[in-house]
């Protein structure tokens, strides 16, 4: 496929400015601005909404009020009490999601968590943090959490590798997730916009309506992405309080 | 794939780590404390008015303790006045009643009185009219010349028999 027209041409990163530090490459990228972009509505949005602190909320700020509890009862939920320490983590994560995936469905902007780099990175944050906090919680008791009780002992051979596998592929299986959904999605909406244009006199209004139909759904995929992202590293951090 | 081209994986992660790190520390120190204030200053009016608002309830309840009190004591007090009134009224009536009564008695033996001492004064004088009568008459016919005490005996011995 000609690399012009390729619908992953929405993905390839095109520096801004470059800068160059220690030897590494760490240009301002397409999807460096995005992510400023990403950064500055939620922060401005936030605070400008709340700026007037009334006890009586305007509707932008009860959209503020309404996040925030969202992500609070979301945690007290899973985590209950001691989830309240691990809250501005967890509700930067969700916005930094939700608002990433959102300014990629603005058409012509870049969508910087379609990157498995990014989503990994974030991923992993997630996956160190929680690992540490188990080890400080339980100490080196926390690798009885591979192991399932009340399992016949002959079982056990099989079952914690299972379960070591398992935690260790948490990150991969949270960032792919996050990734492949946004790759997939932004892929098809392209691909039928190359069919908007490609088919011949009206027939291209069919695909149209899809696209349309699509970006609505992309929208709902953007915010339930988040959502898992937000509910997963909730019950991760549960997992470091509470062993089988 | 664009995303698997390491070229620009170090920028990504530069970039990520700087503003993912600003995010959260500006929404950890500035954002989300606003809103926890905003929240919390409600639901502090929101147990303001709701307490308050049972110290008022709880105060119109004593109130109404204290009116249906004063009501019925109120009542009360009407009804003794009314009874006092009633008895005061039919006393009242009763001892008028009862002076008349004797005033009238008094009034009937009084006139009861008068009429047998007029009587009595009548016959008195019917006694002097006949002696009168009786001398006058006796002295035309006869040259006899009676003495007034004659007469009255006289009088006095027929008197049942004309009465």
């Amino acid at each position: 496929m000609a690399a012009k027209d390729s619908p992953l041409k929405q993905f390839e990163i095109d520096p801004i400015s470059n800068i160059e530090l220690g030897g590494y490459n760490i240009s301002f990228t397409n999807s460096s601005f995005a992510m400023l972009i990403t950064v500055l509505v939620i922060t401005l949005f936030l605070t400008l909404t709340v700026n007037t602190r009334s006890i009586i909320p305007s509707r932008m700020q009860l959209i503020s009020e309404l996040m925030y509890n969202f992500i609070a009862q979301l945690l007290s939920d899973t985590v209950g009490d001691n989830g309240k320490r691990y809250f501005p983590f967890v509700f930067s994560l969700f916005m930094f999601v939700l608002i990433g995936n959102m300014v990629g469905m603005i058409p012509y902007q870049f969508t910087f968590t379609s990157h498995i780099i990014v989503t990994f990175a974030l991923a992993a944050i997630v996956f160190i943090g929680v690992t540490i906090l188990g080890f400080i919680n339980h100490g080196i008791k926390f690798f009885t959490f591979f192991y399932i009780p009340g399992v016949p002992f002959y079982m056990h051979p099989l079952l914690i590798p299972i379960e070591v596998i398992s935690y260790l592929s948490r990150p991969i299986s949270l960032s792919v997730r996050l990734f492949a959904n946004m790759l997939a999605g932004h892929t098809l909406l392209k691909v039928f916009a190359g069919f908007v244009v490609s088919m011949p006199f009206f027939t291209g209004v069919f695909p149209l309506a899809f696209i349309v139909a699509l970006t609505g759904l992309e929208i709902l995929i953007a915010f339930l992405q988040a959502y898992v992202f937000a509910i997963l590293t909730c019950l991760y951090i549960n997992d470091a309080y509470h062993l089988h | 794939m664009p995303q698997l081209n390491p070229e620009f994986f170090v920028s990504q992660l530069f970039w990520l780590a700087v503003f993912f790190t600003f995010l959260f520390v500006f929404l950890w120190r500035v954002s989300l404390p606003r809103i926890a204030t905003v929240l919390e200053k409600r639901q502090n009016k929101i147990d303001e008015n709701l307490s308050s608002a049972k110290e008022l309830q709880e105060q119109a309840m004593e109130i109404e303790t204290k009116i249906n009190d004063r009501i019925n004591k109120a009542k009360l007090e009407t009804d003794e006045k009314i009874k006092e009134t009633i008895n005061a009224l039919q006393e009242d009536v009763s001892s008028q009643l009862s002076s008349l009564d004797k005033d009238l008695e008094k009034k009937v033996s009084d006139a009861e009185k008068e009429i047998l001492k007029s009587k009595d004064d009548q016959m008195k004088n019917i006694n002097n009219e006949i002696a009168n009568i009786t001398k006058l008459t006796v002295g035309k016919i006869t040259d006899i010349e009676l003495s007034e005490n004659e007469i009255n005996k006289v009088i006095e011995t027929h008197k049942g028999s004309f009465n």
